[in-house]
């Protein structure tokens, strides 16, 4: 597992271009940045379509929206063939290209056990193309693609929980992170980093622009997320072993996190009823596993 | 060198160990699927020290190939028909990046399992170079020519040959088998341009981009590209017939018989070999037809159809391929190439093969006489025959 950092321990070093392209309080590019201060410069990223544009200044490989976990597999197995195994292949990709459209290859990729980096900047939504659905956009959230009309009001399903499916991968390493805790953050990169196979870091990145919040509020946001147990903090080695980093007393009422949001300005009493019980159960069953030190899936 | 009587995805997957193929990466589709298999088996064997990378899908494979060629290693990468639809998408990217990835596609019609060139012309709109193999022998030599080709700084494009389903994946002919140190000595290693290792990568390409010119010139620089790479074509088929005592006409055409001709015709793939009986037959009966065996189909070779253009009546092109609403490829750049000859032959456009239809000797002997008799009277009809 993680061991504990403490803020000096953040490396110094910014690889990050500026000016970037990113929104104002775009939490991607603040993933960006502390995850790659623990990465360092040996590494090459790899780009699938999302935002934003340009991140970090590594050299860079890019390949078409569905093929992340073919594009990473291709890379580590092309420096294994000419023997310079010691540069890190990292892709930094969002939620549209992983949960979704690159599902498969990224599926297969984890099965095959590939010796690469996918760190996930989760925005819940395709933001790149304007704020359209993806599997990862929580229940009710307004997208364009899921609007809230005189009908149907914001999206009716639930978010695909990709820590466990990878977990179900027995993946040697996979972590959930927040742009709220960066000492978590970079604690389990530099973990990932001495684990051979294929490590998965899901970061929650708020969106001001898709999520509709004022952009100054990102890391509030983020930390209200972690706060009221939607964005758990956690760690799962090998599909099985299991340790949630963050466990409050209490978690704070799920409203804290949902009215700031314009995205979830519509929301009914049984809505986020509806919101406040699944983050409950779910928490639970965190609880239940990080007792027996053993993922329930 | 060594002799050995293979089927044609033998002799692929031998070319393949030969070249030193680093990365290589195929999901299984019938008629390649065993292309897969030998490999797997070498490297297994530690005959072959390549990383084989099974995948769940061929769009997948393609882009595991692209990422390895793309970092430094020598990549190889395999299908027919619907798996080459499924890689369409990261084809585009491969040759817009520039890198030298090789592919053999092993025939499959769009609209069957049997063969016809459907799949792999389909993908003419991709900015690969194409070439269209004979048989068995000539697959292993363009395996190997391909990576020189495709290598050469003036190029640096991805490359695809194709050979017919069944017809040749699965039959077994005999085949020469160059000798490993030959291959090494004509085929130097791999290096990728530009680098991405972060100890080598060029500041300016750092994060990523790097100036390809604007929206409209990268298509224009890239259409140079292909259209020059003839010479490197023409090159390295000269070169490989020195070394290895062997090679396909120019590179890009081969011709038969076409001494005194008054007309052609033109075959692509193993109709080409079914053709050179029907031209020895009709020359046997007197009628002055040659054939050229069109190897290279994109580049297209402009130039020597012109130069044929003007020496013969007409040319019938027997296209194993159709653009559905369109007519025959083949047939179209054959008759876009002549359009502005003084004195331009008829051409023809037969289509044939199409769904591995059978096509035996006999109607190819009948193309030759129609393609005859237009260039005898002219005024022939220019809707396309299906032989």
């Amino acid at each position: 597992m993680s061991t504990r950092i403490n803020r000096l321990q953040i490396p110094m070093e910014e690889l990050t271009i500026n000016p970037g392209s990113a929104c104002s309080g775009c939490g991607a590019a603040l993933a960006a940045r502390l995850a790659f201060k623990a990465i360092g410069p040996n590494a090459i990223r790899h780009r699938i379509p999302s935002c934003p544009d340009a991140t970090t200044a590594h050299p860079v490989a890019t390949s078409v929206l569905e093929s992340g976990g073919a594009m990473l597999t291709g890379t580590w197995r092309g420096l294994k063939a000419i023997g310079r195994t010691d540069v890190q292949v990292v892709g930094f990709f969002g939620d549209g290209g992983t949960y979704d459209i690159g599902f498969q290859s990224l599926s297969a990729a984890a099965e095959r056990n590939e010796n690469i980096w996918v760190i996930i900047k989760d925005n819940e939504a395709f933001m790149n193309t304007g704020n359209q659905r993806s599997g990862s956009t929580p229940i009710f959230a307004r997208t364009s693609t899921t609007p809230v009309g005189s009908v149907i009001k914001g999206k009716q399903m639930r978010k695909k929980n990709i820590p466990k499916i990878f977990a179900a991968h027995g993946i040697p390493y996979l972590a959930t992170a927040s742009v709220a805790y960066p000492e978590d953050l970079i604690a389990k990169i530099n973990y990932g980093k001495t684990v051979e196979g294929f490590k998965m870091l899901i970061i929650q990145a708020p969106c001001p622009v898709g999520w509709r919040y004022d952009g100054a509020k990102t890391i509030a946001m983020a930390r209200l997320g972690v706060q009221t147990g939607i964005w758990p903090l956690f760690e799962i080695i090998d599909g099985e072993n299991f340790k949630l980093n963050y466990k409050p007393r209490e978690l704070k009422p799920v409203t804290e996190y949902l009215k700031p949001q314009a995205r979830f300005r519509h929301l009914t009493d049984d809505n986020i009823s509806l919101i406040q019980e699944d983050t409950a159960k779910e928490w639970e069953t965190l609880l239940k596993s990080d007792e027996l030190g053993r993922v329930i899936l | 060198m060594s002799f050995e009587v293979m089927v044609g995805n033998k002799a692929t997957a031998t070319a393949v160990k030969l070249a030193r193929v680093q990365v290589a990466s195929a999901f299984p589709v019938t008629p390649q699927t065993t292309i897969t298999e030998y490999l797997s088996d070498m490297v297994a064997n530690g005959e072959l020290d390549a990383e084989f990378v099974n995948v769940e899908g061929e769009l997948s494979s393609h882009v595991v190939v692209q990422a390895a060629s793309r970092v430094g290693a020598r990549t190889f990468v395999c299908t027919s028909g619907p798996g080459q639809l499924y890689m369409h998408h990261p084809m585009h990217q491969t040759s817009d990046n520039r890198l030298p990835v090789v592919m053999a596609t092993v025939h499959r019609g769009n609209k069957g399992m049997m063969p016809d060139h459907t799949d792999l012309m389909s993908q003419m709109w991709t900015g690969w170079i194409q070439l269209y193999v004979e048989h068995n022998q000539e697959a292993l030599d363009t395996c190997l020519m391909a990576y020189k080709i495709a290598e050469d700084d003036r190029v640096r494009l991805p490359l695809a040959f194709g050979y017919d389903g069944y017809v040749l994946s699965y039959t077994a002919e005999p085949v020469e088998i160059p000798a490993q140190e030959d291959v090494d000595d004509w085929l130097p290693p791999y290096k990728a341009s530009p680098s991405i290792l972060p100890d080598e990568v060029l500041p300016e390409h750092l994060g990523g981009s790097w100036d390809r010119g604007g929206p409209q010139e990268r298509w224009q620089k890239h259409h140079e590209v292909i259209v020059n790479a003839k010479d490197v074509i023409v090159e390295v088929n000269e070169s490989f017939g020195k070394k290895f005592g062997r090679s396909y006409g120019n590179g890009l055409i081969e011709e038969y018989r076409t001494e005194g001709a008054e007309a052609i015709i033109v075959a692509m793939g193993s109709l080409a070999g079914t053709a050179r009986t029907a031209i020895d037959r009709l020359q046997d009966d007197g009628l002055k037809v040659g054939l050229v065996k069109l190897k290279c189909f994109l580049p297209f070779p402009k130039e020597d159809f012109q130069e044929i253009g003007k020496k013969v009546g007409a040319i019938g092109m027997i296209d194993r391929n159709i653009c559905l609403g369109h007519g025959g490829a083949a047939y179209t750049q054959i008759r876009n190439a002549i359009y502005d000859l003084e004195d331009r032959p008829s051409v023809l456009e037969f289509i044939a093969g199409m769904g591995g239809k059978e096509v035996r000797v006999d109607d190819i002997y009948k193309v030759g006489e129609k393609t005859l008799k237009a260039a005898k009277s002219g005024g022939v009809s220019t809707a396309e025959v299906w032989v």
